[in-house]
C-alpha cells in the first residue's frame, strides 16, 4: 500500500514531491481532499444558515403563537421540525462525513482514494435532505421524532450513508499506515452503525410499520443512537486527534482510550429506552436502558479524564488557537451532557423533567455545545490546510467563537433550570396547567435573545468561510507556512 | 500487523445486542397483542377506531400534534398525571395496538391528550378551540389553527348549522360565518376518539373511580 | 417471561463475552504491549511531538 501511495505521489507537482517525506503526504492529502471535503462543509454550513433561521422562528412561535401564524406550512410543528432535520442531517451528519473523510485519509496516510464516490454521495444527500425538509413542511412528517422525513427521501440518505460506508471501508483497506489511531476506530464504527440504524428504522417504522408500543421502541432505539453511536463517535474521533495535534503532546494514555472505546461500543446502544420512563411499555426494557445509561459513567469519565491530563499545562494555547478553543469548549461539554444524560435517565429524576424543557436544553448541550463546537473547531483546522490558504480574519473567529459559546451558554443553563421548575410545577396538582405555561414565558423569550447570539456566531463564520474560499480564486501565492509550522507572528498579512 | 477484521466484528456484535435485546425482542413481546375481551362483561377493549377518526389521526400526525402533546399516562405515584385528571388508569401497551403511527410524545408544552374525547366531549368547543385557542383557553400558547376553517359570506338560507359561535375579537367580519373544513371535522372525530380507560387485567380501573 | 429470561441470558452471557473476547483481542494485537506507541500516530517528522500546529490567533508563542 505504500507503494500505491508513492506512485500517486509522483503524479503530483515536482515542488511537493521534491522534499519526500511524510511533510509532504500530509499536504498531498490535504490537497487531495480539497473537492469532495469542500462540497460537504459548504453544504453543511448553507444547511446550517437554514436550520438556524428555522430555529429562531419556532423559538420565537413558541412565546408569541400569533407568529406567521396564517401560513400552514409555518406551524410550530412544521418549523420545529424542520429545524431538527437541517441541523442534523443537513448540517451537523454533512460536516461529520466532511471531517471523517478528511481524518480517514490523514491517518490512513493515503490521498483521497474514489473521489467521485465521495462527490455522489454529496449530491444524493443533499438531494434527500432537500426533498425531505420539503416533505415536512407540506405536511408529510411521519411524527416520529428524528425520523420525520417522509419514507420518499429517507431512501436517498440511506445510500448516501451506505456509499460513505463503502468509501470507509475501501480507505480502509488501502491504508498505508497499518496501525490504527482511536479515531480511526470510532470514524470505522460510526458509519458502519448508522447505516444499520437507519435501514432498521426505516424498515420497521415507515416501510412496514411495526405494531403499537414496539414502534415506540424501534424510534428511541433509533434516535438516541444517532446521537450515541453517529455524532458521539465521530465528535470523540476529532476530539482525540486534534488536541494532541494542535498542542504536540500524545494523547495521555492510549490505554484508557481503548477502555473508553469499548465500553461505549457495549453501553451506549442499550440507552435508548430512558425517553420513555413512565411510558407504556414492559418495565425490563426501561430499567435496562436506564442501567446501561448509568454504566456510560464508565467511558464519559475515562474519556475526560483522558483528554485532562493531555492538556494539562497547554490550557493558554487555547488562545492562540481557534481550533484547541472549540475543541476544548466541546470536549468539556461532551461530559457536561453526559453526567447530566445520566442523571435524567433515572427514575427520581425523569419523573420530574421527562416531557419539559430540560430534555431539550439537555439535546442542545449534547448536539451543540458538544458536538457542534467540536465540528467547529475541525473546520477551523481542515479548511485553511485543504484550500491552502490562511483564514482571512482573526476578528471573525473571536466574534464567531464568542457569540456562540455565550449563545449557547444562555441557551443550556437557564432552560435546564426552567425545564426543572416547569417539571416540578407540573407534577404539582395543585397547580393549573395553564399557569405552568405562563411560566415559561419570559424563560422562552430569554431563549430567541439566545438563539440571536448563537445567530450572529453563524454568520461571522460563514462570511470568514466564505471569503476563505474567494481566496481561493486570487492568485496562487505561496502557501503561507506559518499556520502548518506553529510560527506565529501578527497576522498583518491576513489583514 | 492489521486487526481490521477484528474491529470490525466488534463493531458489528455490540450493535447487534440491542438490536436483538431492544428492537426484535420487544416485537416479538408485543408485535402480536391483540384486543382483550373482559372475562365478567364480554366487553371488547381497545375498540378499532372509525373511518373518520382515522382520518382524523392522519391529519393529527400531519400537524405535528405530538411534538407538544402527549399520549400517554404515566402510574399512579409517578408524577401527576392521574391527579390532573389526565386519565383514571396508567396507559399500557395494548392500548396503542390500533394506532398506525404511535404518538406517544416527550413533550408536554400543551396537556396529554390520552383521554381528551372523554375529558371534553363537545365538538363545539374543540372547534373553537383548535380555531383560536385563546378563545377557550386565555393564555395557551397553542397556535391557532384558522386555516382549518373557511371564513365565508352567510348564504341566503341563513347561518350554517355547523357555524362556530364566535363572539367580540374573534368574530368574523359582518355577514360572514367560519365554518370547520372536512379536515377540521376529521380531527375532531380523532380527538373525541381518544379514550384510553378500559378495563384491563394488565391495567385495572380502580373501582370507586369506574363507578364515578 | 421467556423473553424476559432470554434476554437477561443473553444480556448476561453475551456482552460480558464479548467484552472479555475484545480484551483478549486488543491484548493479543499488542494494544497493551506497547500503547504510548499508537498515541504517537498523528505525529510524523515534519509535525512532530511539540510542534504546535495552529497558532493563528496573534500574541506570543508559549
Amino acid at each position: 500500500m505504500i507503494h500505491q501511495s508513492q506512485t500517486l505521489r509522483a503524479l503530483l507537482p515536482g515542488d511537493t514531491g521534491a522534499e519526500g517525506g511524510q511533510k509532504t503526504a500530509l499536504a498531498e492529502i490535504d490537497a487531495s481532499c480539497r473537492v469532495p471535503v469542500l462540497f460537504f462543509f459548504i453544504s453543511g454550513l448553507a444547511w446550517l444558515l437554514a436550520g438556524t433561521v428555522l430555529a429562531l422562528v419556532a423559538s420565537i412561535k413558541l412565546h408569541t403563537p400569533g407568529f406567521l401564524a396564517g401560513w400552514e406550512w409555518l406551524t410550530f410543528s412544521n418549523v420545529r421540525t424542520a429545524h431538527l432535520n437541517t441541523v442534523i442531517y443537513g448540517f451537523a451528519s454533512q460536516i461529520s462525513v466532511g471531517v471523517s473523510v478528511w481524518l480517514m485519509c490523514r491517518l490512513c496516510r493515503i490521498p483521497l482514494p474514489a473521489p467521485g464516490l465521495v462527490t455522489v454521495a454529496n449530491l444524493f444527500y443533499n438531494l434527500g435532505v432537500t426533498v425531505g425538509v420539503a416533505g415536512i413542511l407540506i405536511g408529510d412528517s411521519t411524527a416520529i421524532e428524528w425520523l420525520e422525513m417522509p419514507r420518499y427521501a429517507t431512501p436517498i440518505l440511506f445510500f448516501s450513508y451506505a456509499l460513505i460506508a463503502v468509501w470507509t471501508i475501501i480507505t480502509f483497506r488501502l491504508r498505508a499506515e497499518r496501525h490504527l489511531y482511536v479515531s480511526q476506530w470510532y470514524l470505522l464504527a460510526a458509519v458502519l452503525w448508522f447505516p444499520w440504524l437507519y435501514g432498521t428504522a426505516q424498515v420497521m417504522l415507515l416501510i412496514e410499520p411495526v405494531r403499537g408500543v414496539v414502534q415506540a421502541a424501534v424510534n428511541w432505539w433509533f434516535a438516541h443512537n444517532v446521537l450515541g453511536l453517529w455524532f458521539t463517535p465521530i465528535g470523540l474521533a476529532s476530539i482525540y486527534y486534534f488536541i494532541p495535534k494542535v498542542i504536540g503532546r500524545p494523547i495521555h494514555s492510549y490505554y484508557l482510550s481503548v477502555l473508553g472505546f469499548w465500553s461505549l461500543a457495549l453501553f451506549y446502544n442499550w440507552n435508548g429506552m430512558h425517553h420513555l420512563v413512565g411510558g407504556p411499555l414492559p418495565a425490563w426494557m426501561i430499567t435496562i436502558s436506564i442501567v446501561a445509561s448509568v454504566m456510560m459513567l464508565i467511558p464519559v469519565i475515562t474519556v475526560a479524564i483522558n483528554h485532562h491530563f493531555t492538556m494539562v499545562g497547554h490550557f493558554g494555547k487555547m488562545r492562540h488557537s481557534p481550533t484547541l478553543r472549540f475543541i476544548v469548549f466541546g470536549a468539556f461539554s461532551y461530559t457536561l451532557a453526559s453526567l447530566q444524560g445520566v442523571a435524567s435517565a433515572l427514575r427520581s429524576v425523569s419523573e420530574v423533567t421527562h416531557f419539559t424543557h430540560h430534555t431539550i436544553a439537555h439535546a442542545h448541550l449534547g448536539m451543540y455545545a458538544f458536538f457542534t463546537m467540536v465540528m467547529f473547531g475541525a473546520m477551523y483546522y481542515i479548511l485553511p490546510r485543504i484550500t491552502q490558504r490562511e483564514w482571512p480574519s482573526n476578528g471573525l473567529i473571536s466574534l464567531h467563537f464568542w457569540g456562540v459559546a455565550l449563545g449557547i451558554l444562555l441557551y443550556v443553563v437557564p432552560m435546564s433550570v426552567m425545564g426543572f421548575i416547569q417539571g416540578t410545577r407540573l407534577n404539582d396538582p395543585t397547580i393549573r396547567f395553564l399557569d405552568v405555561v405562563q411560566f415559561t414565558l419570559p424563560w422562552l423569550q430569554l431563549r430567541t435573545l439566545a438563539g440571536l447570539l448563537l445567530a450572529a456566531g453563524h454568520a461571522a463564520f460563514v462570511v470568514n468561510v466564505g471569503w476563505l474560499l474567494v481566496r481561493m480564486f486570487e492568485p496562487y501565492r505561496k502557501p503561507v507556512v506559518r499556520i502548518l509550522t506553529g510560527e506565529a507572528e501578527s497576522l498583518a498579512a491576513g489583514k | 500487523m492489521s486487526y481490521g477484521p477484528l474491529l470490525f466484528l466488534g463493531i458489528l456484535l455490540t450493535l447487534a445486542s440491542s438490536w436483538v435485546g431492544l428492537v426484535l425482542m420487544p416485537h416479538r413481546q408485543m408485535g402480536s397483542l391483540g384486543q382483550n375481551t373482559d372475562t365478567n362483561t364480554a366487553a371488547i377493549y381497545p375498540m378499532a377506531r372509525s373511518g373518520e377518526a382515522q382520518q382524523g389521526a392522519e391529519h393529527y400526525r400531519s400537524l405535528g400534534c405530538v411534538y407538544c402533546h402527549t399520549q400517554q399516562v404515566r402510574p399512579e405515584g409517578y408524577g401527576s398525571d392521574l391527579e390532573r385528571g389526565w386519565g383514571r388508569r396508567r396507559t399500557v401497551s395494548r392500548d396503542y395496538i390500533h394506532d398506525k403511527t404511535v404518538m406517544l410524545g416527550t413533550m408536554r408544552t400543551g396537556p396529554d391528550l390520552t383521554n381528551i374525547g372523554e375529558r371534553q366531549s363537545d365538538t363545539a368547543w374543540h372547534y373553537r378551540h383548535l380555531y383560536n385557542p385563546q378563545i377557550t383557553s386565555p393564555g395557551s400558547i397553542m397556535p391557532p389553527h384558522a386555516f382549518l376553517f373557511e371564513t365565508r359570506p352567510i348564504g341566503a338560507f341563513g347561518r350554517s348549522t355547523n357555524a362556530l359561535v364566535l363572539e367580540g375579537a374573534f368574530a368574523p367580519r359582518a355577514g360572514h360565518e367560519v365554518v370547520p373544513t372536512r379536515r377540521a371535522e376529521q380531527l375532531v372525530a380523532y380527538l373525541r376518539s381518544l379514550k384510553s380507560s378500559g378495563d384491563l387485567p394488565e391495567a385495572p380501573v380502580k373501582k370507586e373511580e369506574a363507578s364515578k | 417471561m421467556s423473553v424476559i429470561a432470554f434476554i437477561l441470558l443473553g444480556s448476561v452471557v453475551l456482552l460480558p463475552a464479548a467484552a472479555l473476547w475484545a480484551l483478549r483481542w486488543a491484548a493479543a494485537a499488542g494494544q497493551f504491549r506497547c500503547p504510548d506507541k499508537a498515541a504517537l500516530l498523528p505525529f510524523d517528522e515534519s509535525e512532530p511531538v511539540g510542534i504546535e500546529t495552529d497558532c493563528i490567533l496573534g500574541g506570543n508563542r508559549r
